[in-house]
C-alpha cells in the first residue's frame, strides 16, 4: 500500500491502476477484443469522456486527437462503461468462453 | 459421439454461479439430465463479491453442508454498521447473544474458492458441467426455448427448460425479452475492493477476535463513500481481509472519480488504515450489484426458461441479501424445471409456478418491502453525507463534555446537526427512511 502519497484537490489518493492490475490473472483473447469503440468520432465529440474516470481498471485511455482507445486486456467484465458510456458508443460483449479476467479469490 | 447426434438434456443452467450450481444440484437430485454450463475457466472464477454466504441457504440445499467441508472463511461474530466521519469512527455493532449462536448465521468466503467447490457438489449430485463456454444466443421453436447456442463448434445444445443464471450482466435475459432494459445507473452500484493478505494472529489482535473462529461483517456509512450515494465493507477472512466500497453508477460517472482512488481514500482513512497497515495485495476486483430489486426485476419466466439469482436483480441491498436470494431462487426455479418436466408442459404458464413459489418465500414479499430503497438514496443524495458525520460529532461532543454546562453541550450537539440540515428536515428525512424500510 505504498501507491497513496500524493493527495490531490479533491481529497483522493493518486493511485496507480497498472500495479494493482498485477494481482488479476487473465487467460487474454489475441484473435478478439471483446470491448469496441463504436465510431471514434463519437468519443471525439464526447466532452466529458466519463469512462477514463469510471472504469475501475482504467482500460479507457484519451489518445491524441481526441479519440479512446481500450485497453480490453484489463476488463473484469463489470459493465460500467456499457451501461454508463453518455453516448452508448461502446459495443460490449463477454470475452469468448475461457477468455477473460479470472479470479483466484474473488 | 455421432457427430450429427442433437446434444440433448433435460434442463440447461447458464451460470456455475450461486444460483446456478444451486439450480443444477437440485434439477440433478431430482432425476433430471443437467448441463451447468460456465463461461469461466472454471466455475468460481468469474464471480466476485465482499462478502459473506448466509448459513441457511447453503444448508437449504445440503442439509449435510458440514460434512461436505465447504471452504468457508471465518463464521461472522461480529457485524453492524462502521460510520466514518472525515477522521473518526461511530461503530453500532453486535457480539454474541444472537450472533454468536449456533449454527452462526453468516461466513465470510472468496467466491473463486467457494463457488468450485459448489459446483462440485452439484457434480456429485450428477449435473454435468460445460466449462469455458459462452452461451451467445437461445434457440427457439415457435416463439419457445428449446436450447441455447453456445461459441463452441458445433455448440448447440438441446432442452425444454432453460434456467438462466447469468449473472447482473444479464444480456440473455435482455435478448429474451424478460428484462426491458438494461442495468440502470441509478439502481445499481459498482463496488470495488482489494483482497489484503494479513497473518490471522494480527486479523485477530486489529479487530479483536478471540480466534480464527471469530469474524468481522461491517457495513461502512458516510465518509467511505464522500457521502455520495453508496457504502462500504470490511470482512475478515482467516489470513485475509477484504476491504470494499460501493457507490451507485450514476453518482460515479457524475463525481467524475477514480473508483479505485475512492477505495484507496478509504483505505487510507485514519480508523482505517491500522487495521490493514502491511498487508499484501492478494487481489483486486470490481462487480455491479443490482441494487434496484423489486422495480429492476425482469419477468420471472416465458415459454421454456427461468431467471433467478443477479440476472433478476435479487438483491436486498440495506440487508445484504443477494447470495442467500440467488440459492434458494435457484432451487425454487429447479423445482419448477422438475414439476414441468413430470406435467411434460413447458409452458409459460406451466412455468409461473416458479413465481407461486419466490412468493412464498422472503425473496418476493422482502424486494417488495425494500422496493423504494434506491430512490430514496436518489431523492436523499446527501443522507450519506450528513448522518455518519453528526453522529461521530454528537457522541464526540458527548463524551469529551467534561466541565462544560451540559445544557450548552446539548445546544452545541443539537447545532451540529441543525448546521448541517434544518431541524423539520432532518425529522423529515428519518420518517422517509423509515417508510422505505418498513415499505409504505
Amino acid at each position: 500500500m505504498t501507491e497513496t502519497s500524493v493527495t490531490k484537490k479533491n481529497d483522493l489518493p493518486e493511485v496507480y491502476i497498472d500495479d494493482i492490475l498485477m494481482s488479476l490473472k487473465y487467460f487474454t483473447d489475441e484473435h478478439e477484443a471483446h470491448l469496441k469503440i463504436i465510431d471514434p468520432q463519437v468519443c471525439i465529440n464526447c466532452k466529458e469522456k466519463p469512462c477514463i474516470q469510471f472504469c475501475p481498471v482504467g482500460a479507457y485511455r484519451t489518445q491524441d486527437g481526441g479519440t479512446v482507445q481500450i485497453a480490453f486486456q484489463s476488463c473484469v467484465e463489470c459493465g460500467t462503461c456499457r451501461v454508463m458510456c453518455p453516448p452508448a458508443n461502446i459495443s460490449w460483449k463477454l470475452p469468448r468462453g475461457g477468455f477473460g479476467v479470472s479470479y483466484k479469490f474473488g | 459421439m455421432d457427430k450429427n447426434a442433437k446434444l440433448e438434456f433435460d434442463v440447461i443452467v447458464i451460470g456455475a454461479g450461486l444460483s446456478g450450481s444451486a439450480a443444477a444440484a437440485i434439477a440433478a437430485r431430482g432425476g433430471l439430465k443437467v448441463a451447468l454450463i460456465e463461461r469461466g475457466q472454471a466455475p468460481g472464477n468469474k464471480n466476485y463479491f465482499g462478502g459473506a454466504l448466509y448459513t441457511h441457504s447453503l444448508l437449504e440445499i445440503y442439509p449435510d453442508l458440514w460434512d461436505r467441508k465447504p471452504p468457508l472463511e471465518r463464521p461472522v461474530t461480529e457485524t453492524g454498521f462502521w460510520f466514518l466521519s472525515k477522521d473518526g469512527l461511530v461503530k453500532a455493532t453486535v457480539q454474541g447473544g444472537k450472533v454468536n449462536s449456533q449454527p452462526i448465521d453468516a461466513y465470510v468466503a472468496l467466491r473463486s474458492k467457494f463457488d468450485a467447490w459448489w459446483a462440485e457438489q452439484a457434480q456429485k449430485e450428477g449435473a454435468f458441467i460445460i466449462p469455458k463456454t459462452l452461451v451467445v444466443d437461445f434457440i427457439r421453436e415457435n416463439g419457445k426455448v428449446v436450447g441455447v447456442k453456445t461459441d463452441r463448434d458445433q455448440g448447440d445444445i438441446y432442452a425444454p427448460v432453460v434456467i438462466i443464471t447469468e449473472g447482473v450482466n444479464n444480456l440473455l435475459t435482455q435478448k429474451l425479452g424478460l428484462a426491458k432494459h438494461d442495468i440502470k445507473g441509478d439502481s445499481a452500484a459498482l463496488a470495488v475492493k482489494q483482497l489484503i493478505s494479513l497473518p490471522s494472529a494480527t486479523i485477530n489482535a486489529r479487530f479483536g477476535l478471540t480466534d480464527n473462529d471469530h469474524g468481522v461483517a461491517m457495513s461502512v456509512m458516510g465518509d467511505v463513500s464522500m457521502g455520495l450515494p453508496g457504502l462500504g465493507f470490511m470482512y475478515t477472512g482467516v489470513d485475509c481481509v477484504s476491504v470494499g466500497v460501493g457507490v451507485t453508477l450514476e453518482a460515479l460517472r457524475e463525481a467524475g472519480i477514480k473508483p479505485y482512488e475512492l477505495l484507496q481514500r478509504y483505505m487510507n482513512h485514519p480508523m482505517i488504515a491500522p487495521l490493514i497497515a502491511g498487508g499484501r495485495l492478494m487481489e483486486y476486483g470490481a462487480h455491479i450489484i443490482p441494487e434496484g430489486g423489486w422495480k429492476d426485476m425482469p419477468q420471472l419466466y416465458t415459454d421454456g426458461a427461468l431467471v433467478a439469482g443477479d440476472a433478476a436483480s435479487m438483491v436486498n441491498a440495506l440487508h445484504w441479501e443477494g447470495t442467500n436470494m440467488a440459492i434458494v431462487a435457484g432451487k425454487s426455479a429447479a423445482e419448477t424445471a422438475i414439476e414441468a418436466h413430470q406435467k411434460k408442459d413447458f409452458s409459460a404458464q406451466s412455468l409461473s409456478s416458479y413465481r407461486t413459489r419466490l412468493d412464498k418465500r422472503f425473496i418476493m414479499t422482502d424486494l417488495h418491502q425494500y422496493r423504494n430503497l434506491s430512490h430514496f438514496l436518489k431523492t436523499h443524495p446527501d443522507f450519506m453525507a450528513i448522518y455518519p458525520t453528526f453522529l461521530n460529532d454528537a457522541l464526540g461532543m458527548f463524551f469529551t463534555g467534561f466541565g462544560k454546562p451540559k445544557r450548552q453541550l446539548y445546544k452545541d450537539i443539537l447545532k451540529s446537526l441543525t448546521s448541517r440540515r434544518p431541524l423539520f428536515k432532518a425529522v423529515g428525512d428519518i420518517v422517509a427512511f423509515g417508510r422505505t424500510i418498513i415499505g409504505i
